[in-house]
C-alpha cells in the first residue's frame, strides 16, 4: 500500500463518529490538563488510561494522542497568566509570555503560541507519517541483538529526561528493570520477587505503577504547599488573540525554527519536547538582531518553543511506533497502553496492525485542528477552569487515581500498588530521581531481557556479538557514549570544584 | 540533601545486594543459554555500583545542597493527605467506593482546606456522581460495596 492508500484507510479510522468523539474529548482534556498546574501530560495519559481498556485500541490511542497533543497547547495557558508552567514543556514559555501579558499583550502571545503550535503539529505529524514507514522498514531486518542493543541505546539516553542528575537518572532506571524483574520467568517460568504472594507471580501492574508514580507522586507533591495563584485579567477574544503583520512578521521563521527543530529533538529517544523548547528559545535568543528584547517580551521567545514542543510531541510517537522505544516520559506511559493492548510497538506494528498506527496519524491531524479552533476560540472557557482552587483539583486527582488503578483489574490490591508507588513518584521528585525513566525500564525490561537472552544463546562469543554486527555495534557504542559522557563530565566538574578555593566564612554581621 | 542521598545511596545499596543474592535462587546459566538470574543478578550488582557511588559522592560533597523535607505545615498537610488515601484505600472494602469517596473528600475539603459544608459536599457528592456514570454505567466496572450495600 503506498502512502495515500495508508492515509486514506487511517482517515476512515479516524473519521468514525467515535473516534471523532474520542480525539474531541482528547483535544478538550489535554488542554484542560496542559493549563492546569500540578498535572503533566504524563500524569494525565497515565490517569486517563483506565477509561481506554473498553475501547478498541485505535480508539484508545486517538484519546491519548490527542490529549498529548492538547496537554502541549494547554500548557502556554498558565505560563502566560499566571507565570507557572502548566507543564514543563512550556516552562520557558512564561520567560517572555507572561512579560507579554504584563504589557497588556496576553492575547498576541496565546495567539502566536496557537498558530505555531497547530503549525508545528501539523509539520510533525507529516514527518511522522514520511518517516515512520522507512524506520520501520529499516528496523525490520533487527534480530535480537540489535533489538537489545536499541533498548539499551533507549534506556541509556534517558538521562535526557533526569535533567542534570545523570547518576540518579540511571539509578532509576536500573530501578525500573528490577522491578522488571518480579514475576515468571518469560523462559523457565520460575517466579521471581514474588515471596510467594499470588498478585506478584504475573509482575508489577503497569497501569497502578504509572498512576502511582506520575498521578499521585505529584499530587503529593503539589500538597505540600497551599497554591495561591493570582491570573492577570484581559481579554481574550478571538480579535484579542489574532497577530497583527508585525507579530506575524516577527514570529513566523521563529515557528519554522522551532519545528524543524522541535521535530527531530523528540525523535531522540529520551530527549522530548520539554528539551526541544529550551533548546529552541536559545537558537531564537542566539540569532536574533535584538536579544535584549528577550526576557522582556519578545514574540520569538514564545512562537519557538511553542512550536517546538508540539513539533517534538509528534516527533515523540516516530521511536516509539516504529522501533518501541519512547521518546518521552508521556509516550512511555503511551507505550505501557499498547502493550496493555495486546499490541507489540515495534517494526511489525505497521504491518500487522496498519489501521491503528494509519487511525493515529490521520487523528493527529484532526486533532491539531481542533486544537487550533478551541485554543483561538474557547480560551476563555479554560481561562474559567484555571479558577477551580488547586485544593479542589488535588483531591478529585486522588480519587481519580484510586479508582483508575482499580479499574483495570478491579482488584484493591492494585489500589494498594498504586499508593505506594504514589509514595515512591513522591519521594522521587523530592530527591531530583526520574519516575519517567523508572517508567521507561519497567515497560522495556522484559522486551529487553528476552533480545539479551536469545542474543546470547545466538552467540558463540558471548557479549561480543553486540560489537561484531554493524547496526548492533553502532547501537552499543552510542549507548555507551550516552553513559560515558555524563560520568565524564561530573568527574571533570568534580575534580574542578577541588581546585577550587575554599570559600571563606563571612564574618557575622556581614 | 547530602544526607538523603548518602542515606539513599545506603539503602539502594543493600537491597540490590539482596536483589543480587535473590537471583542466584535461579539458574544463573542452564545448557539453552542465560538462566533466570542472570540479568537480575547483574541488575542487582550494577544497582549496588551506582548506590555506592551515591552514597560516596555525597559523604565526599562540601556542599550540603538545597534542603529538600517539607516546611511543618508542609509536613503536616502532606502526612493528612496520605493517611486520608491510605484509610481511604483500607477501608474501600468495608465502606464501599462511593460512600468512601464522599467521606474522603469530606475529610480533605472540610477537615483541612476549610471548605464550607455545603461546598465540600456538593464537590464530594458531584465527584462521586461522575465516578459512578464514568466507570460504572459507563465502563461497567464493579466498584467495592461497603456495608451499606452501596
Amino acid at each position: 500500500m503506498d502512502l495515500f492508500q495508508n492515509l486514506a484507510l487511517g482517515f476512515g479510522v479516524a473519521l468514525t463518529p467515535f473516534n471523532l468523539v474520542m480525539a474531541a474529548a482528547g483535544v478538550f482534556l489535554g488542554t484542560l490538563i496542559g493549563a492546569l498546574p500540578g498535572v503533566g501530560p504524563a500524569s494525565g495519559v497515565a490517569l486517563l488510561l483506565p477509561l481506554t481498556f473498553g475501547m478498541p485500541p485505535a480508539s484508545g490511542i486517538i484519546l491519548l494522542a490527542s490529549i498529548y497533543a492538547g496537554s502541549m497547547y494547554g500548557g502556554t495557558i498558565t505560563s502566560v497568566l499566571i507565570n507557572t508552567p502548566g507543564e514543563s514543556a512550556s516552562v520557558v514559555t512564561c520567560i517572555d509570555g507572561y512579560q507579554m501579558a504584563l504589557q497588556g499583550r496576553a492575547g498576541p502571545a496565546l495567539g502566536v503560541a496557537a498558530i505555531g503550535s497547530f503549525v508545528a503539529g501539523t509539520f510533525g505529524v507529516v514527518l511522522l507519517m514520511l518517516m515512520s514507514p522507512l524506520l520501520a522498514r529499516w528496523a525490520l531486518s533487527f534480530g535480537p541483538p540489535e533489538t537489545f542493543a536499541l533498548m539499551l541505546l533507549g534506556l541509556t539516553t534517558v538521562t535526557g529526561l533526569t535533567g542534570g542528575h545523570a547518576l540518579k537518572g540511571y539509578i532509576s532506571m536500573v530501578l525500573g528493570l528490577m522491578l522488571s524483574m518480579v514475576g515468571f520467568d518469560i523462559v523457565s517460568g520460575e517466579a521471581r520477587y514474588a515471596f510467594g504472594i499470588p498478585e506478584m507471580m504475573d509482575g508489577l501492574d503497569f497501569v497502578p505503577v504509572a498512576i502511582g508514580l506520575f498521578g499521585l507522586g505529584e499530587v503529593l507533591a503539589g500538597a505540600e504547599a497551599a497554591r495561591e495563584m493570582t491570573m492577570l485579567r484581559g481579554r481574550y477574544r478571538l480579535r484579542d488573540v489574532m497577530l497583527s503583520a508585525a507579530d506575524w512578521v516577527r514570529s513566523r521563521w521563529a515557528i519554522a525554527r522551532g519545528t524543524v527543530l522541535g521535530f527531530f529533538i523528540g525523535v531522540l529517544p529520551g530527549a522530548g519536547p520539554t528539551i526541544a523548547s529550551f533548546l529552541a528559545y536559545t537558537l531564537e535568543k542566539k540569532i536574533s538582531r535584538r536579544p535584549e528584547e528577550f526576557g522582556r517580551g519578545a514574540i520569538e521567545g514564545v512562537a519557538g518553543p511553542e512550536s517546538a514542543n508540539n513539533a517534538a510531541s509528534a516527533g515523540a510517537m516516530v521511536p516509539m511506533l516504529t522501533l518501541g522505544i519512547p521518546g518521552s516520559a508521556t509516550t512511555a506511559v503511551m507505550l505501557g497502553g499498547l502493550m496493555m493492548w495486546g499490541l507489540r510497538p515495534g517494526p511489525l506494528l505497521f504491518e500487522k496492525n496498519p489501521d491503528f498506527v494509519w487511525g493515529l496519524v490521520a487523528s493527529l491531524y484532526i486533532a491539531n485542528m481542533l486544537l487550533l479552533a478551541l485554543n483561538i476560540g474557547f480560551i476563555p472557557l479554560f481561562v474559567r477552569a484555571l479558577r477551580v482552587p488547586y485544593p479542589i483539583l488535588m483531591t478529585l486527582i486522588i480519587v481519580f487515581c484510586i479508582t483508575g488503578a482499580y479499574a483495570q483489574n478491579n482488584k484493591v490490591w492494585d489500589v494498594g500498588q498504586m499508593l505506594v508507588f504514589g509514595v515512591v513518584g513522591y519521594v522521587m521528585r523530592k530527591l531530583h530521581y526520574s519516575p519517567a525513566a523508572l517508567v521507561l525500564a519497567l515497560v522495556l525490561g522484559p522486551l529487553a531481557e528476552r533480545a539479551l537472552r536469545q542474543s546470547l544463546i545466538l552467540s558463540d562469543a558471548g557479549l561480543l556479538i553486540f560489537f561484531t554486527r554493524p547496526i548492533a555495534a553502532a547501537l552499543t557504542l552510542v549507548a555507551l557514549a550516552a553513559v560515558a559522557v555524563p560520568v565524564v563530565r561530573s568527574v571533570r566538574q568534580a575534580l574542578a570544584a577541588r581546585r577550587a578555593p575554599v570559600p571563606v566564612a563571612a564574618p557575622p554581621g556581614d | 540533601m547530602r544526607r538523603a542521598d548518602q542515606v539513599a545511596g545506603i539503602v539502594l545499596l543493600l537491597s540490590s545486594l539482596g536483589f543480587a543474592a535473590g537471583a542466584l535462587q535461579h539458574a544463573y546459566w542452564g545448557p539453552g543459554g542465560p538462566g533466570a538470574a542472570f540479568l537480575p543478578f547483574w541488575l542487582g550488582v550494577t544497582m549496588a555500583l551506582l548506590a555506592g557511588g551515591l552514597a560516596v559522592g555525597a559523604t565526599r560533597a562540601r556542599d550540603p545542597g538545597p534542603g529538600w523535607l517539607p516546611t511543618r505545615r508542609g509536613l503536616w498537610r502532606l502526612g493528612v493527605v496520605l493517611a486520608a488515601t491510605v484509610v481511604f484505600v483500607a477501608l474501600l472494602r468495608v465502606v464501599g467506593m462511593l460512600p468512601g469517596t464522599v467521606l474522603f473528600l469530606l475529610v480533605l475539603l472540610r477537615g483541612l482546606e476549610g471548605y464550607r459544608w455545603s461546598v465540600a459536599l456538593g464537590v464530594a457528592l458531584a465527584v462521586a456522581g461522575v465516578n459512578y456514570l464514568v466507570f460504572t454505567a459507563w465502563l461497567r466496572v464493579p466498584f467495592p460495596v461497603g456495608v451499606l450495600g452501596l
